[in-house]
């Protein structure tokens, strides 16, 4: 009895030992941001058969080292390299070229984000996603007095093409309009905010935050042109963020 | 035909049982459920890491069971002596060596389709992106498998049961590297290395000349036709090394 009363106790105490040692771990640092990243042409001679699988794989860690390093050291330098590896092995994966478009943003290439969206929309010239957000990357980080133009130009190609919401031809029509410059982005962030990820719409509140009014009535007032050009349940998820903390 | 039959049906019973093999379907179930957890985080793609990953995992846990159950078959009934009690009676060494292969194609069935239809359950279920597609691919890739057994089999009427799944192992990753083999046959300026490399190119099994995964995905389109030529290739692999296994096995001294 004693004997087994002995046993149960090393197990026991073991098996706090174990959890104790696993609990007291330091937290991991901050990986670092430059990671080694092979050249897509690498997997595509070498496995060709899980070429999906390994995108999908480095698009799991583009994420994870998005989320890591925008909430810690703010340095993404291998994120063009990962993004360009994820959608040369998957040309149709939409998901990525958008979540990678909107990262390479804040890596501080816009110049690639927008080249990664033409990209593609070669490879996908069906899929109105792409016209649709290099519209918004032409207006929102494009130079010039052209801007406008290109901007409604892409949002005119994509309201030609199959399954693309009634409001792409709208939006191009009102970035064709002269002025308003500001009730333009405020559109267009709405957009943004469409791209469904949690990291876009974060963002998407944040400028929208910044360029809109203080004033509730006068935020309102901006916002409300929102609903002309996104289905309503976004626009009201969008005016809920950007009205929250406001008294009712 | 009879005989083959029994043997089949005997094989099928003995390797069913095995609790190897309940083990390593049970851990392959927990990792293609395990594609919940890698869909939960890749924002808003769960459909397509589900079956991305589960066919990684259905492909490389029904190459474990393929090649450690196919690489025991022959030797398991040399340890135990009952081969001599087989071939004591008008049973002959091709029958043998197909029985043993026809039983082990239906546990890899059991076994592979299990996994298929849970896969396929639970894409269903959670991420409403299930088609028939992912049990298309489930049926290639247990072909491909057919092609490895058959080479492993062959392996082991050769040599050892650990060579021969080492060796299995080797042929289904030279497999996948099939069309390397071919652009090293037509980049060499050597008349030797070209002529060697072709006859490595025809010996190993193409098993990458239909991408069924990315198929699954929306990555590119399968036409049944293709399906049809690479599934009816892969059998002819099949009865061709069968066939070279039965002739090695016809020179064994019991």
């Amino acid at each position: 009895m004693l004997r087994r009363a002995l046993v149960v106790l090393v197990v026991l105490a073991c098996a706090g030992a174990v959890v104790a040692y696993q609990a007291t771990r330091p937290a991991r640092a901050p990986a670092s941001p430059k990671v080694f990243v092979p050249s897509p042409e690498f997997f595509q001679d070498f496995s060709p058969s899980f070429r999906t699988s390994i995108a999908d794989a480095y698009y799991l860690m583009l994420v994870q080292y998005y989320g890591e390093h925008i909430q810690g050291d703010k340095r993404l330098d291998s994120l063009p390299a990962m993004a360009t590896l994820v959608t040369a092995l998957s040309p149709h994966f939409t998901r990525a070229y958008l979540f990678s478009a909107f990262a390479l943003i804040d890596a501080g290439r816009p110049d690639l984000a927008y080249a990664l969206l033409e990209k593609g929309f070669k490879a996908n010239p069906n899929d109105w996603h792409f016209p649709a957000y290099l519209a918004f990357f032409a207006y929102s980080y494009g130079q010039g007095k052209e801007k406008d133009l290109v901007a409604a130009q892409w949002y005119q190609k994509a309201a030609e093409l199959p399954g693309s919401p009634e409001y792409m031809a709208r939006l191009a029509g009102i970035l064709l309009a002269r002025g308003g410059a500001k009730e333009k982005a405020v559109l267009l962030w709405g957009q943004a905010f469409l791209a469904g990820d949690k990291y876009s719409r974060q963002r998407a509140v944040s400028e929208l935050a910044k360029i809109l009014p203080k004033d509730k009535e006068a935020r309102m007032r901006a916002l409300a042109p929102l609903y002309g050009t996104m289905p309503k349940p976004e626009a009201d998820a969008l005016v809920a963020a950007l009205l929250k903390g406001y008294a009712q | 035909m009879n005989q083959v039959v029994a043997i089949a049906v005997n094989t099928f019973r003995e390797t069913i049982r095995d609790r190897v093999l309940a083990v390593i379907v049970v851990f392959a179930l927990v990792m293609i459920a395990g594609g919940l957890w890698l869909g939960s985080i890749s924002l808003g793609e769960q459909g397509r890491m589900m079956k991305d990953f589960g066919l990684v995992a259905v492909t490389f846990f029904g190459l474990i069971v393929a090649v450690f159950i196919a690489a025991g078959l022959v030797h398991k009934e040399v340890e135990k002596r009952t081969v001599f009690v087989l071939f004591s009676k008008p049973v002959s060494r091709a029958a043998f060596i197909c029985g043993k292969f026809i039983g082990l194609c239906g546990t890899m069935a059991v076994v592979l389709g299990g996994m298929g239809v849970f896969l396929f359950l639970l894409v269903w279920i959670v991420a409403h992106d299930a088609s028939g597609m992912l049990l298309v691919a489930v049926a290639m890739i247990y072909v491909q498998l057919l092609a490895i057994m058959a080479v492993t089999i062959f392996f082991s009427t050769l040599g050892s049961a650990i060579l021969a799944s080492v060796l299995g192992i080797c042929v289904f990753v030279a497999g996948q590297l099939s069309h390397n083999v071919l652009s090293l046959t037509r980049l060499s300026h050597n008349a030797v290395t070209a002529a060697l490399s072709w006859i490595v190119y025809v010996v190993i099994p193409n098993l990458s000349a239909v991408d069924v995964k990315a198929g699954v995905v929306g990555e590119s389109t399968l036409s049944w036709g293709e399906i049809g030529v690479w599934t009816a290739y892969l059998l002819a692999y099949v009865v061709v090394v069968l066939a070279l296994a039965t002739l090695v096995f016809r020179r064994k001294e019991f």
